[in-house]
């Protein structure tokens, strides 16, 4: 293929043969570092230790893996409204400042993407400890008369996976909000809308796009986390990600775990399905905002 | 606000609103954008402020909607001090130039937003939507979202937006510049018609001055922050208040001359006389500028007396108009437009022709005005 048959005739777009070409390299990675393995993970699931569905069988007949999974959901759902109550400020105050406090606020947000999850994990550890920074605090302004358990919690992870996440949430809702002419705003407030209605009849439905993207990122990405939960949570309120570890590393039941994965993969899917219905249904109300 | 609701009394024409500026100010660190800027406008006035960008007629309608609080001085909207209201509740009207619909919103719920926002019922709503509506001639369009429309119907939609709930004040940010010239030209006079049909006072931002002398009752001209004339159309066009003036508006000859008080001497000494009315302002002795505009003056004769002598340089014909670029003796250049019909058959570019005008349609301009 020459160069010139990479382009369209009008020389701005590409030809299909060189979006396919660009493609290619993503494809096979995709391929061969995604597909071939959870396929053939899937596939032992099925297979193993007897063809059918045994293994999955398993997973409805113990209560305890229905559990894992339904709290795995609320943890990751905690996460996504946990970071979206964070993340809508922060964006908003990205969007109307400008210069040196937007480098700042910038950088806030960019910031942990500069340590590793690892170390920001450890972070709440010495933070959450018995006789960590925050018991100390508490018991120095006399909210509570003794160190409490707060380490080894659902709410230890929360907080944690919510500080790691938020950034997901906090660039699409800036990026949404972003997009909104500041002179939507001013039309408002000139139809007679005070602030707060500005905010609720056109700022927040306008930057739904964002909302709904940063939502479904941190979302997903929560429910399949494994280091934070496996580090601050307790093993009483344990994962599916913790679940699916153990499962392989301790009983090395790797046909079970595959199961699981394939109960997550699953429930991924049909997430993502149902959040671009949305989507589209958006952009058939908005129009190109 | 007991007036943000206002009482519905049937039928228009609305009183429009008066409105008092005074020592109007606004300054962005050591830049006046506005400075010291006054007028009054009269009820249903159609005000048009005029100037290039940077002048701050934006500036000035900001701080009349109250989106910009003003360094100085004060706005009175009916006698109500305003200046420092904010938006919402100055019950008044505005077009922005990117029609500013919500996307988000069908026509029929963006127009009926500001009755929602004042407390209106849904039917209610409904109705006056629709009223609106028909009066911007969209009936029936109130389902579309406005993606689905063009620019033109964006801008009717966003001025049935700006007048559905009667406001007496209407503001209007170079509302038509992102049309093309044959919709701007239409939606010139459908706003001028909505204008006379409904009373109300409207104030109009541009940049183009043939729209701001089609549309309204009187032109502000602005430079640099600072008034520089008012005045209905025609005075502002036949005569300018200064230098400034007189160039932004329309074409203009500006032929520098010598001014003793009582006669010009232009550059190669040619004296002439202008009638007294041709001084504009107070103007002294020394190097003034005498203005004409170019379709006053006629081709004649060189030898006429009082004519002035000129070189052809370029004869551009244009149907019923011809355009003649002509030099001065001293290299000044003049302009003449001219009906094609009236001029000699044989123009040839090189040759020395006559310019006259009559007295009246000289300007003297003392130096100090180009300031």
């Amino acid at each position: 293929m020459s160069l010139q048959d990479f382009f369209r005739p009008d020389g701005r777009h590409l030809s299909r043969g060189g979006i396919l070409l660009l493609m290619a390299p993503f494809f096979m990675l995709i391929a061969f570092a995604f597909l071939y393995p959870l396929i053939s993970l899937l596939s032992l699931s099925v297979t193993e230790p007897t063809a059918g569905f045994d293994n999955y069988a398993r997973i409805l007949d113990n209560p305890v893996y229905g559990k894992v999974l339904l709290r795995t959901l609320w943890t990751a759902l905690l996460v996504a409204i946990t970071s979206l109550l964070l993340a809508f400020p922060v964006a908003m105050a990205m969007v109307s400042s400008s210069g040196p406090v937007a480098m700042l606020i910038g950088a806030c947000i960019l910031l942990p993407f500069w340590s590793s999850v690892l170390v920001r994990t450890a972070a709440w550890a010495v933070l959450l400890q018995r006789n960590g920074l925050i018991n100390e605090a508490m018991q120095w302004f006399g909210i509570t008369s003794e160190p409490i358990r707060l380490l080894y919690t659902q709410g230890a992870v929360v907080v944690a996976m919510t500080h790691v996440l938020m950034p997901f949430m906090v660039l699409p809702i800036y990026g949404a909000l972003r997009n909104i002419p500041e002179d939507y705003g001013r039309a408002a407030l000139i139809c007679g809308a005070g602030p707060l209605r500005v905010f609720t009849e056109v700022t927040f439905p306008l930057a739904l796009p964002g909302v709904l993207g940063g939502f479904i990122l941190v979302f997903l990405t929560a429910l399949g986390y494994f280091i934070t939960p496996a580090l601050l949570g307790s093993p009483q309120d344990m994962m599916i990600a913790t679940l699916i570890s153990q499962q392989l590393r301790e009983f090395l039941d790797w046909p079970f775990a595959a199961a699981l994965v394939g109960v997550l993969t699953l429930f991924v899917t049909a997430i993502t399905l149902a959040f671009s219905k949305i989507f589209r249904f958006d952009r058939m109300m908005g129009g190109q905002v | 606000m007991d007036d943000v609701v206002q009482a519905q009394t049937g039928t228009p024409p609305v009183r429009g609103a008066e409105i008092a500026v005074d020592g109007l100010a606004k300054h962005y660190g050591s830049l006046k954008a506005v400075d010291e800027f006054a007028i009054n406008i009269r009820s249903g006035e159609f005000l048009a402020l005029l100037g290039p960008s940077g002048s701050g007629k934006s500036t000035i309608l900001m701080m009349l909607a109250g989106f910009e609080v003003p360094t100085a001085g004060r706005i009175l909207i009916d006698g109500v001090d305003c200046t420092r209201l904010p938006p919402q509740k100055r019950n008044i009207g505005m077009v922005f130039q990117h029609y500013s619909l919500f996307p988000h919103m069908t026509v029929a719920d963006n127009v009926a937003f500001p009755l929602k926002m004042r407390g209106v019922g849904r039917t209610e709503r409904r109705r006056r939507a629709a009223e609106a509506l028909k009066v911007v001639r969209l009936d029936g369009y109130g389902a579309r979202m406005p993606s689905q429309l063009s620019g033109g119907q964006r801008q009717r939609v966003a001025l049935a937006r700006a007048i559905v709930y009667e406001p007496r004040l209407l503001l209007m940010d170079e509302p038509l510049s992102a049309l093309d010239k044959n919709l701007r030209e239409e939606m010139q006079l459908e706003i001028k018609r909505l204008h006379h049909e409904l009373g109300i006072t409207v104030v109009f931002v541009t940049h183009d001055q043939g729209e701001a002398l089609t549309m309204a009752d009187r032109v502000a001209i602005l430079r640099g922050g600072k008034l520089q004339q008012l005045s209905p159309a025609r005075e502002l066009y036949e005569r300018p208040a200064n230098l400034f003036a007189a160039g932004f508006i329309g074409e203009m000859n500006m032929i520098p001359a010598q001014w003793d008080g009582a006669a010009l001497t232009l550059g190669t000494g040619e004296r002439m006389v202008p009638p007294t009315g041709a001084v504009v302002g107070t103007v002294g002795q020394g190097a003034v500028t005498l203005a004409i505009r170019p379709e006053r003056l006629t081709v004649c004769d060189p030898v006429t007396p009082d004519a002035l002598q000129a070189t052809l340089r370029e004869v551009v014909y244009a149907g019923a108009g011809t355009l003649l670029i002509a030099a001065l003796p001293d290299g000044t250049e003049i302009r003449a437009r001219v009906a094609s019909a009236s001029l000699p058959p044989a123009l040839t570019e090189g040759e020395t022709i006559g310019l006259s005008c009559p007295p009246e349609a000289m300007l003297v301009y003392g130096e100090e005005a180009a300031a």
